[in-house]
């Protein structure tokens, strides 16, 4: 197995030298092997929005490095990372992102028309991961037309359609509701598992949490425990997140 | 404690705040200008009486269309002030406000902001109105004397009109805010947009739209035959098919743009489209009306720019640019003209024994001589055109020829007058005074003009007080010296100019800052879009040019709308103007260069909104 995402010694410090100054993060160290399913979990400011946002390259960390696919991203300029998040990186937001002026099929295509794809290749590439998805029947409507659940399956379509190293998810589930959700984190495990597409989920809930096989908890700017669910089921593994959420 | 909020809210906004008051600035400031012609009597004092009355008239036809532009302004100014101030003002009410308090406030504040601009606009109008005079006086050479820029009346009027419009735009906020309910103010950019049209309607309407313009043209192009009819059939046809076209026809353009999938494909078109199309679904009527007044003020500034050319066409009624009756080698106004050739004819005159006819006596060999040339008008469908002609003995042998009745004309203005031409020898023995005519051409006449003028006039003063002593009846027509000529028809000419030019401006700052209003009010909106295509992995400079080519499209299609409608509109002055389309590069290129600042500010502005980092 490869390592595709590999962070060392990973600090950020918010505010200017001479004033007064913010460390967010505090020494991250850690890293995901092709084909996992990652989640990272932490309470409100303990860094784990800024942690992803380094490994989305929509920020540079202070110092320490941040490796994805076999490349250093910690150092490149404002056009490599645009770039580089357009091939190598696939987003789901909590609150889906899609932009409602577009219908769902031009929302999927978008990251292919920012990579270059030819337009013959574009509708066969949507067609074959709106399949996997459920949602061939609503590519022509507009993202006001379907239900939140569908929508984030749009985003996930989005976020999957240019087969990306690494699949980032933000609170994926945050604006659904529990049914919406558990059907999303079932296709997230599935296409772990059959697609082998990696996974970094950032969330606060357990419920999602428990879907993937390791977790790495982070507080104040470090990551301290991790836990790892190896051959429990879903619900022993849910109930060993909650009690180590109630540790705290 | 609201007051304190409100103030809060304008700090917060500044910017948007800026953009809208430096727009109604503008307006008031022009308004003023046109109103201290229009009333001011130092404004052309000097030039004719008609040329006088025609200006004022001019400018009074200025000012309706001028306080009718500014009407549409102020209410699309005064609905983006709304839609700034709407989502304050409903969370003020959420926390209790009361109703009366946020009517009060709200129009207070339109109030305040409309009369601070106008006052403003005044001060800043005083100021151009007496530096763009002595510019084009001293540039143009155009005839406006003693032009100051402070005057009371106007000062009145200007505050009067914007106080007034002010007042009922606060009226309409103050009702407006209070009809709309609490949750409809805070979330007014969350009104769903309706993605989905009746197609075949769609259809109807973009062949309709395309069928009105078709016949407004052809109405215009026809004014000849249809005359006050094709003005009235113009305004319906054009104004509802812009209408329809907007509505329809170039949103069908977009979408079929759309379902193009190769030309969609490409980084973020697909994008653009779809901005593009809800943009012109939201903004069909803005659009349309913004089409209408590019039209306007890119005519009033083609038409007006077009009457310097009845100036030049003026001149060429008449072949030598100076007659100087007798001249004098004192004349010091002579030094100061370049004289490019010179001709001089010697002539005398004599009462025929009726005593009623003089006759006027030249020498044979001084016609052949001299070849005097005169300029000879003809008419080929309405249009004046001139060519030169030499007068030759032959041409005078018909004492009711053309060439008899033109150097009579030159010689002597006596209605009863005859030429009688004689020998050189017949000529000698006359016992009368022999007058000398020095017939000047002169290079570049309008950059020598003050000198020619007072040569002219002196010769003239001259001439009268000859022909005085022969006690007949006898008028100096204008036409026949080109000085009086080119006094009277660059008075009239220059008003328009003058009007054309600052109306077509003043027409073009407005709708252009109506448009960028419109565009920056939804900048808001779309941050969330952009930020999210950032994330995505579109680099800066796409999402820069995806903004700046939807911007664009919000420009140029009014613009070519409304080009179209000033290339047909231009033949309703045919019969007024040589040639509308003369030069026309001239005013395009002007337009079309304070067009594009307009649209690189708005692309700035809206960039700077949306494309900021937190």
């Amino acid at each position: 197995m490869t390592e595709i995402l590999k962070v060392s010694a990973v600090t950020k410090t918010y505010g200017k030298k001479n004033e007064k100054q913010y460390q967010a993060l505090k020494g991250i160290d850690f890293s995901i092997e092709s084909g996992e399913f990652v989640a990272i979990m932490g309470a409100s400011g303990s860094g784990k929005t800024t942690l992803l946002n380094i490994i989305s390259t929509l920020d540079k960390p202070t110092t320490g490095t941040v490796m994805i696919n076999g490349r250093d991203i910690s150092n490149l300029n404002a056009n490599e990372m645009a770039d580089f998040r357009s091939k190598e990186i696939g987003f789901i937001f909590q609150d889906f992102n899609l932009l409602e002026n577009l219908t769902n099929r031009e929302n999927i295509s978008l990251p292919l028309n920012l990579c270059g794809v030819s337009a013959s290749k574009i509708d066969p590439l949507v067609d074959k991961i709106a399949k996997k998805l459920g949602i061939v029947d609503i590519l022509a409507k507009y993202p006001a037309e379907i239900s939140g659940g569908q929508k984030q399956r749009i985003a996930a379509a989005r976020a999957l359609v240019h087969d990306p190293a690494i699949l980032l998810a933000d609170e994926p589930t945050g604006a659904l509701d529990s049914k919406a959700a558990t059907s999303l984190l079932e296709t997230m495990k599935d296409l772990n598992e059959n697609d082998k597409v990696s996974i970094l989920m950032v969330t606060h809930d357990p419920y999602s949490a428990s879907y993937v096989q390791k977790i790495l908890f982070i507080k104040d700017g470090k990551i301290g425990k991790q836990l790892v669910r190896g051959q429990k089921s879903r619900e022993e593994f849910y109930q060993e997140i909650i009690n180590e959420l109630g540790r705290r | 404690m609201l007051w304190k909020l409100s103030f809060t809210g304008l700090k917060s906004r500044f910017k948007d705040y800026v953009v809208l008051f430096s727009g109604l600035t503008l307006a008031s400031a022009i308004f003023y200008m046109f109103m201290t012609i229009a009333l001011n009597p130092a404004f052309l004092k000097g030039s004719l009486s008609i040329a006088f009355v025609i200006t004022k008239l001019v400018f009074a036809l200025g000012i309706v269309l001028l306080g009718i532009i500014s009407l549409v302004y102020i209410t699309y100014a005064n609905s983006f002030l709304l839609s700034m101030r709407k989502k304050d003002y409903g969370v003020y009410m959420m926390l209790g406000a009361r109703n009366s308090k946020i009517g009060k406030l709200i129009f207070s504040e339109t109030l305040i902001i409309g009369f601070l601009a106008s006052v403003l606009g005044i001060v800043i109008g005083i100021f151009v109105t007496q530096i763009v005079s002595q510019i084009l006086v001293s540039q143009l050479g155009l005839q406006i004397h003693k032009y100051l820029g402070f005057y009371l009346p106007a000062i009145f009027w200007t505050l009067v009109f914007f106080i007034v419009l002010f007042l009922l735009a606060a009226i309409w906020n103050r009702h407006k805010l209070i009809k709309t309910s609490v949750l409809d103010l805070i979330n007014e950019d969350q009104k769903p947009v309706k993605l989905h049209h009746n197609k075949v309607w769609k259809i109807i309407e973009a062949i309709m739209g395309i069928a009105l313009l078709a016949v407004g043209y052809w109405a215009m192009a026809d004014y000849g035959d249809l005359k006050t009819k094709s003005l009235w059939i113009g305004f319906f046809t054009i104004v509802i098919g812009s209408y329809f076209t907007f509505d329809s026809f170039f949103t069908s353009l977009v979408i079929l743009l759309r379902s193009n999938k190769k030309f969609k494909s490409k980084k973020l078109r697909s994008f653009t489209l779809g901005q593009l199309q809800f943009r012109l679904t939201d903004y069909t009527k803005l659009l349309s009306v913004i089409s209408l007044l590019f039209a306007l003020a890119l005519g009033a500034i083609t038409v007006g720019l077009n009457f310097n050319n009845l100036v030049d066409s003026s001149l060429k009624s008449s072949y030598y640019d100076v007659m100087l009756y007798n001249p004098t080698k004192s004349d010091a106004n002579l030094k100061h003209v370049s004289v490019r050739n010179k001709t001089t004819i010697d002539y005398k005159i004599k009462i025929a024994q009726d005593k009623k006819t003089p006759i006027v006596y030249v020498n044979k060999q001084s016609i052949a001589n001299s070849q005097l040339k005169y300029q000879h008008m003809s008419q080929k469908k309405n249009r004046t055109s001139w060519s030169t002609k030499t007068i030759t003995v032959k041409s005078l042998k018909n004492p009711d020829s053309e060439a008899s009745y033109q150097l009579l004309g030159l010689l002597a203005p006596f209605p009863t007058a005859k030429l009688k031409l004689v020998s050189e020898q017949t000529y000698q023995a006359l016992k009368s005074k022999n007058i000398k005519l020095e017939l000047l051409e002169v290079n570049n006449f309008r950059q020598n003009f003050n000198n020619i003028e007072k040569l002219q006039n002196a010769s003239n003063k001259r001439m009268v007080a000859d022909l005085d002593k022969y006690g007949m009846d006898f008028s100096i027509s204008f036409n026949n010296f080109k000085a009086d000529q080119y006094r009277l028809v660059s008075s009239v000419a220059s008003g328009f100019e003058f009007m054309g030019f600052f109306l077509g401006i003043a027409f073009l700052a407005m709708l252009a800052s109506t448009l960028m209003f419109k565009v920056l009010s939804g900048a808001a909106s779309d941050k969330i879009r952009y930020k999210m295509l950032w994330k995505i992995g579109a680099r800066m400079s796409i999402l820069k040019a995806s903004i700046r080519h939807e911007i664009a499209a919000l420009f140029v299609l009014p613009a070519s709308l409304g080009v179209v409608d000033v290339l047909f509109g231009l033949q309703f002055f045919k019969s007024l103007l040589e040639d509308p389309y003369d030069k026309i590069w001239i005013p395009f290129t002007i337009f079309f260069a304070l067009y594009l600042l307009y649209y690189l500010i708005t692309v700035k502005l809206y960039q700077d909104i949306v494309l900021k980092k937190d």
